[in-house]
């Protein structure tokens, strides 16, 4: 713990000390990365995901103390205002959200059906839009406060098969433009990081990873190569932190160069 | 019809914390939550909360917290 005081001490812009910050998806991959490393920077973290066991992992790995966990289906809109509810009275006002839950896809066209569009944007959006609508109200957050959406390259460029995929996470990016409008005035900020082809646990098993050929063709289109989730996650640090309080409505792009060339 | 009642519900539309600010003599355009966005969400909860549909140009007549009390009770 002396280690980690005498960082907040010395000139840290970055700093998340004192903040309270909200993760979904905080049981694998970017979700989880980016909650270890806010409680790195002196978050309170509030862990959200529907896997106890594997969320659980998660906290055993982070810093500091009073983090929680909250069990959650975040696609159950109704239980959201009380869940919110539990985590402030818990915890007090929250600082920051960072909404990581989501899922993925390679998908044509022909075998595109109302059913997954739908289930594509109640995951990705729908929840993303309703935990943001209960948590920036102002009983529940602090002015001054930091909402972050995960949306990607795919939100930005495309790419055969992404047509699914790329338009939920291009209806966030279009959604933190004009939430940045709306919320200025209680000095809420709202913004997207986009990352290219991050390798983590889940997706490392999948075809386009596991193959020589394909996965020589993705780190390719990566001038940098393949990200890994702690590049995602200092992202979002910053754009929870003080550092970016000017900065709204914005998208981080953090892919190794993909959107480039 | 209630009147405190009203007036919570008006709070609870805008967010605004202190009740104590809000009478019925309030000229609720002068309050600093009063925007555009505000005003939308006004017209939402007379609709859901009283069944009142109000047009812009009615309601542009009604300076205080009290007319809009009025407006709704003429015309339930």
């Amino acid at each position: 713990m002396r280690e980690s005081e005498g960082m907040t001490e010395a000139f840290n812009p970055f700093t998340l000390s004192g903040k309270k910050i909200i993760v979904t998806g905080a049981s694998s991959g970017i979700g989880r990365q980016c909650a270890i490393d806010c409680s790195k920077m002196g978050a309170t973290v509030i862990l959200l995901a529907r896997n106890e066991e594997r969320m659980r992992e998660t906290f055993s790995h982070l810093y500091g103390s009073d983090h929680q966990i909250i069990v959650a289906d975040l696609t159950v809109f109704d239980a959201i205002p009380s869940m919110v509810e539990t985590i402030v009275s818990r915890v007090g006002k929250i600082d920051g959200l960072v909404n990581c839950a989501g899922i993925s896809t390679t998908l044509p066209l022909k075998l595109m059906t109302t059913t997954k569009l739908d289930e594509f944007f109640r995951t990705n959006v729908y929840s993303a839009v309703e935990l943001s609508k209960e948590v920036s109200k102002k009983k529940n957050m602090n002015e001054g406060g930091s909402i972050v959406f995960l949306s990607s390259v795919m939100g930005v460029v495309g790419e055969s098969g992404k047509s699914l995929y790329g338009m939920t996470k291009g209806a966030l990016l279009s959604a933190a433009r004009s939430l940045a409008c709306e919320f200025a005035k209680r000095r809420i900020r709202f913004n997207c990081v986009s990352p290219g082809a991050i390798l983590t646990p889940i997706n490392e098993h999948l075809p386009h990873m596991i193959d020589p050929e394909k996965r020589q063709q993705l780190e390719e289109k990566h001038l940098l190569g393949l990200g890994s989730p702690e590049d995602v996650a200092y992202a979002c640090i910053y754009l929870l932190s003080g550092a970016s309080k000017w900065v709204t409505g914005q998208n981080l792009i953090v892919d190794g160069g993909y959107t480039v060339r | 019809m209630d009147r405190k009642n009203f007036i919570e519900k008006f709070a609870e539309a805008l967010e605004i914390e202190e009740m104590a600010d809000l009478q019925e003599a309030t000229e609720f355009r002068s309050l600093e939550e009063w925007d555009s966005l505000a005003y939308l969400n006004i017209i939402a909860m007379l609709d859901e909360e009283y069944d009142i549909q109000i047009e812009n140009a009615a309601f542009k007549q009604l300076r205080t917290l009290g007319d809009i009390i009025g407006y709704i009770e003429n015309n339930q």
